[in-house]
């Protein structure tokens, strides 16, 4: 404790020297701008800007990159809930409540409870990557595919609460969005699927084309198909700050955000997308009015948006502990790493304690920068909302189509973008939702890689679930949700007599 | 002077001005383009940066990397077939390159482009790939893992990149060259297999020496052969497959920089002459040096036939792999 305090003490002294220092506030500014722009991520932002590391030592570009990463999580919060386009993948959640924040004129709060839910999210989970990552890392180590397919499907589960509808309906878009998972080329026996010729969709459909597609364009084409323009929406000034209310009805969320967020960022895959979802299902499962969800409930912008913030430091563990990347960002940064002749790994404290601690104390530095450069913003994004439709419209469609191209280069997502977005219009005026769409898209993959690893690993016995301690706990858990909601779904279902009946026994018995 | 006659000169002038510009255009007059197949951060793109940027500086003119990336590398290697053989077009590719024909071939489906579409430039490294099993297993030796797979086949399992990538390639070839068999674990990329091995997921990988070197040191992974033609530098003690008595597991992760088929023999000759500078740049050396990736420059002639054998043994590789389904 006292030495890492000390170590603690090391770090900061690398991190608040200016050059350094430096580096990290333009990290920050360029991750939101790059959380900004639709489309653009964080994995996008920091591939486009590692070349230009390269000329740097080995501490500056790795905190810089780093502050792309967690940047990049605090302003993709800003255009889902100003226009209802995920600057981000992980910023999907918020397009939902944030949005309908901003339409009753609550946007400002919501920018400004996604900040600090950000800014608590983001201090937080890195001192429990300062304190808690050796042992975490080995912990994440033995997550292995059927541990993972474990989570995976209760991550399913997670679909459940997503709906404020029609449970069937959003089933079906699930459904279909798994189906829209299983596009491009089989990992297991190198089969193109439903690719059609166009060795572009042979790495599948991009959750980012189909997430601002579904949201962006579609809202887009939404409302050009209203016979008058909405009202554009004149925020004042002490409409700005969120009210007593919302920060009481916000301080929970963010603390379990925060620390489901770490945890389910230390596993494999796109943590942070996961994370926002689960964290949102968690939030409404637990809301005393989860009828408020979908209609600008504020959990629904600070738990995800928190959430999101945590994983990234959770990606950080098995990164700075191990040496392995934990999903494409942290491979990123490892690549940063190597490139400056510093082999990530174990004995990475002991070889470069400066380069660590400085890194570890440039987080909570870039923490504080961006909440300084976030909060006063809200005032200055808000007023995109002043601008008139026919203006603010197409320039975001620009943008859209900018960002979705910039990710790979490829015309073929700006494609997928434009055909999700007609589709997404379409479920809209059915009255279809189109976040479970997004999860499935993410989760497809996922799950099916995870099944069939797992089952080459135990040559097609499905023991394999049951004999690994973690998956077979993982396993019960999902299964005892399901029987839970079956058994209220089959109450509710019943005759009034027979609920009657129920009740009479139960009296009896007491 | 009819007015026929006219337009027939202005014509003439109007095609001969550009045709008279490009044979005494100089090369290069305008940005080159180099196209790295796999994502920032990649081996691809990881050599690819330290070359164009050594290239620029002997050229004198902008070398731009730019990531296309996609199935595996075909996306990118796709763009560059297909591109205008002028020079300004460049690739630089990984063994994949030879292999992705093969698998297109072995399915039936049309090829997304051949190897024969390129015009090889230079060799920039070849690094084998280290046969490494974690360090609590019963493994000592190379010999220790071929017998024990002898006596349980299919029974030892290794994580890969992916099917029909690097490291499944390499797996495949020393399994067909000892007669043994395997259980092969794909991941989505070199990462994640290393993680698998990491986690005990599974029981062996082969990797490039680069990545593994960290976890060599720090005692968790145990280095049991490589398949170059020669040992490793940075691992003086690690036998080869060949002077354990299999030649013909024998794998590279190479980089090379191609054109597209018809570029011109003139510019081609000034691109391996650049790159033969390029790569004694003392930045590029050091830049590479960094990766803990040696150079291993070859052009020409040298270059060709090492790709060309290169690519037998991997065409057979995969021939062997064959379909999925066929193995049921």
């Amino acid at each position: 404790m006292l030495e890492t305090l000390g170590n603690l003490a090391l770090g900061f002294s690398v991190a608040l020297s200016p050059p350094i220092l430096l580096y990290a506030f333009v990290g920050c500014v360029v991750g939101t701008l790059v959380g900004v722009l639709p489309g653009v991520g964080p994995l996008a932002g920091i591939s486009l800007l590692l070349p230009a590391t390269f000329g740097l030592d080995a501490t500056r570009a790795i905190v810089m990159l780093a502050g792309i990463y967690y940047g990049a999580m605090y302003g993709g919060s800003t255009t889902s809930i100003l226009m209802r386009i995920p600057g981000e993948a992980a910023s999907v959640m918020t397009c939902i409540d944030g949005y309908a924040m901003a339409r009753k004129g609550r946007g400002g709060a919501a920018l400004a409870i996604a900040a600090v839910g950000s800014y608590i999210a983001g201090t937080v989970s890195v001192i429990g990557l300062m304190f808690l990552a050796p042992p975490l890392a080995a912990f994440a180590l033995r997550f292995g595919p059927p541990e993972y397919l474990a989570l995976l499907l209760l991550g399913l589960l997670v679909l459940a609460y997503m709906s404020s509808g029609s449970m069937l309906k959003s089933m079906a878009m699930a459904a279909f969005g798994l189906l829209l998972g299983m596009v491009g080329i089989d990992q297991m026996s190198g089969y193109f699927r439903f690719a059609y010729g166009v060795v572009e969709l042979g790495d599948g459909l991009g959750v980012v084309p189909v997430a601002v597609g579904l949201f962006g364009v579609a809202e887009i084409l939404a409302t050009a198909g209203q016979a008058a323009p909405p009202a554009v929406i004149k925020p004042r000034l002490r409409e700005l700050l969120p009210s007593r209310l919302e920060w009481r009805q916000s301080s929970a969320p963010i603390a379990r955000g925060t620390v489901l967020g770490f945890l389910v960022g230390i596993l494999p895959g796109s943590a942070h997308v996961i994370s926002s979802f689960v964290s949102y299902a968690v939030e409404k499962r637990l809301s005393r009015r989860p009828e408020e969800f979908g209609h600008g409930a504020v959990a629904g912008v600070a738990g995800p948006e928190s959430a999101n913030n945590s994983a990234t430091s959770g990606a950080m563990v098995p990164m700075l502990a191990l040496g392995v990347p934990s999903g494409p960002i942290p491979a990123v940064m490892l690549a940063a790493m190597m490139v400056h002749g510093v082999s990530p790994g174990p004995l990475l404290i002991q070889q470069q304690p400066a380069l660590f601690w400085g890194f570890i104390a440039s987080m909570y530095v870039g923490n504080v920068v961006l909440l300084i450069l976030n909060l006063p913003l809200v005032g200055l994004f808000v007023n995109i909302l002043r601008v008139p439709y026919p203006f603010l419209y197409p320039a975001i469609l620009v943008f859209s189509i900018l960002g979705v191209y910039a990710v790979n280069g490829s015309v073929v997502d700006v494609w997928i973008m434009v055909v999700m977005g007609v589709l997404g219009w379409l479920l809209r005026k059915l009255d279809f939702e189109t976040a479970p769409i997004v999860l499935g898209v993410v989760l497809a993959p996922m799950i099916e890689l995870s099944l069939r690893q797992s089952l080459a690993m135990s040559d097609g016995h499905y023991g394999i679930f049951v004999q690994r301690p973690i998956a077979a706990v993982l396993l019960a858990v999902g299964l005892t949700l399901v029987l839970m909601n079956l058994y209220t779904f089959a109450r509710r279902g019943l005759d009034w007599r027979a609920r009657m009946a129920m009740a009479e026994r139960g009296e009896d018995s007491s | 002077m009819t007015r026929h006659r006219m337009l027939a000169t202005a014509a003439a002038l109007m095609l001969a001005v550009p045709l008279a510009a490009a044979a005494q255009e100089p090369y290069p007059s305008r940005p080159i383009t180099m196209v790295a197949p796999f994502p920032p951060g990649g081996v691809a793109d990881l050599t690819a940066r330290p070359v164009a940027a050594a290239l620029e500086r002997v050229l004198k003119s902008p070398v731009g990397v730019v990531n296309k990336t996609g199935a595996a590398g075909a996306v990118g290697m796709q763009f560059v077939a297909a591109s205008k053989p002028d020079g300004y077009t460049l690739l630089l590719a990984l063994s994949s390159i030879s292999i992705i024909p093969e698998a297109d071939k072995i399915f039936g489906r049309p090829p997304a482009f051949t190897v024969d579409q390129f015009a090889p430039i230079a060799l920039i490294s070849a690094d084998p790939t280290i046969l490494v099993v974690r360090a609590e297993s019963p493994w000592r030796t190379a010999r220790d893992f071929i017998e024990d797979a002898r006596k349980r086949p299919g029974q030892i399992s290794y994580s890969s990149s992916g099917i029909y990538g690097t490291l499944h390639m390499a797996m495949e070839l020393l399994s067909h060259a000892a007669g043994i068999k395997l259980r092969h674990i794909p991941t989505p990329g070199a990462g994640p297999a290393l993680t698998a091995i990491l986690g005990g997921h599974v029981d062996a990988l082969a990797s490039g020496p680069a990545v593994i070197l960290p976890h060599l040191k720090s005692g968790k992974l145990r280095a049991l052969a490589g398949w170059g033609d020669r040992r490793v530098a940075a691992l003086p003690d690690v036998p080869t497959f060949k002077e354990l008595g299999y030649p013909d597991a024998e794998f590279y992760i190479w980089a090379g920089l191609f054109a597209p088929k018809g570029t011109p023999e003139t510019v081609l000759a000034q691109l391996r002459e650049a790159t033969r500078a390029a790569v004694a740049d003392a930045d590029f050396k050091a830049a590479m040096d960094k990766l803990e990736t040696p150079i291993a420059f070859k052009q020409g002639d040298e270059f060709q036939k090492f790709f060309e054998a290169d690519a037998r043994r991997l065409a057979a590789g995969v021939r062997t792999v064959g379909r999925v389904e066929e193995k049921k």
